[in-house]
């Protein structure tokens, strides 16, 4: 054994400084408590954080494509619109500019040969291009019936006379109506 | 201050910024989350408005169906007469091939129509024919079918310079369609659909 005493770790030592209160003890157990914790919210914040990224990307693109796809049907129900226009305007045009000839051709063979038509005036309407003054001097026996067989025969053309007018001028019969054609 | 406080100062300083920096980071995270929330709720907002427009699209091309199909059955007749000289030309093939030889008279015009940009301009004719009857109304039919977009205005048939002759006045306008015009004034309120006129 040396006589030299090195070191006695068994001697109690007077303490250099002050003890800390025992309340103190608490701030290693709040300190790994706070490590932990922290470590916890962070990493649960990062995969939030990818997780709210890749959402936000996601909608932002679900977002454009929607748009870009309204904007495309807005153009298309725009142009659907201006060519119902158009189209209705033309519909308007051609509702007034129905074949006449056919008219002329049934009054013409509606009448017996013993009846003398000597004249027949369709004119249009200003107002209502649809509508057709009719006009047709005709003298001969049976001028009634063969009235009632012009307006039998314009019926299948699925015209109506209305308020139709007779006067009778010497031997010649003037029979004067508005031709307004039926709904199909 | 002895070592062991200040051991206690700076472990206390350390949780104070590690506690700082995990909620810098979370608010930063949160704001995040809101403005995901925001462009979802816009991307919901954006779908919804597809939805809407593509109901409306569909409805309305449906509705219009019929009305559109019908311009579509008159493209190739409204094509055919874009100028007055084509109204002419026809007018004057038609009187040829039909072999009416007695034009009485003839008169064209153009009638300009500032108001309405579908049809601007129409060409009006006045016509005195005289010839057979049948050749007459085989006329006034065979110019119909020719411009089956003229109006017709006037047609007066009254007794020829013989027995045998008729003689007709027809006065009928002729549209020319400017549809590239009538683009450019597109409606904003929605067409409705009307009843398709047919030629008898």
């Amino acid at each position: 054994m040396n006589e030299y005493l090195c070191h006695d770790f068994k001697t109690p030592r007077v303490d250099t400084s002050r003890r800390l209160p025992s309340s103190f003890r608490a701030i290693p157990i709040i300190f790994y408590v706070a490590l932990v914790g922290s470590a916890y919210v962070m990493t649960m914040d990062y995969f939030n954080y990818k997780a709210a990224l890749k959402q936000k990307t996601d909608a932002e693109e679900r977002q454009k494509i929607s748009e870009g796809k309204t904007e495309s049907l807005k153009n298309e129900k725009a142009s659907l619109e201006a060519e119902a226009t158009k189209a209705e305007k033309v519909a308007q045009w051609m509702e007034g500019a129905r074949n006449i000839q056919p008219i002329a051709v049934k009054i013409a063979r509606a009448v017996q040969t013993d009846t003398r038509i000597t004249q027949v005036a369709l004119e249009r309407s200003e107002q209502v291009p649809a509508n057709i003054a009719l006009t047709i001097h005709l003298n001969g026996s049976k001028v009634s019936t063969e009235l009632a067989a012009i307006e039998a025969s314009l019926g299948q053309l699925l015209y109506r006379s209305y308020s139709p007018q007779q006067t009778k001028n010497g031997d010649v019969v003037e029979y004067h109506s508005t031709l307004v054609r039926q709904a199909e | 201050m002895n070592p062991k406080q200040i051991a206690c100062i700076v472990l206390l300083m350390v949780i104070g910024a590690m506690t700082y920096t995990a909620q810098i980071i979370h608010k930063t995270v949160a704001t995040t989350r809101a403005a995901a929330e925001d462009a979802e709720t816009a991307a919901v907002t954006a779908e919804n408005d597809r939805s809407t427009a593509e109901v409306q699209t569909t409805m309305l091309r449906t509705e219009t169906e019929d009305v559109r199909r019908f311009l579509r059955s008159w493209l190739p007749a409204i094509d055919r007469v874009q100028t007055q000289q084509e109204a002419e030309q026809t007018i004057e093939l038609s009187l040829r091939e039909r072999g009416i030889n007695l034009v009485r008279s003839r008169k064209t015009e153009v009638k300009q129509s500032a108001g309405n940009k579908l049809i601007p301009k129409s060409v009006v004719t006045t016509l005195t024919i005289e010839d057979e009857f049948a050749k007459v109304l085989n006329w006034l039919g065979d110019i119909e079918r020719r411009l089956p977009t003229a109006r017709m205005k006037v047609v007066q048939v009254t007794g020829g310079s013989t027995g045998a002759q008729l003689k007709m006045d027809v006065s009928f306008e002729t549209p020319i369609f400017d549809l590239a015009a009538a683009d450019a004034e597109k409606k904003k309120a929605p067409a409705k659909p009307v009843d398709k006129a047919k030629k008898s």
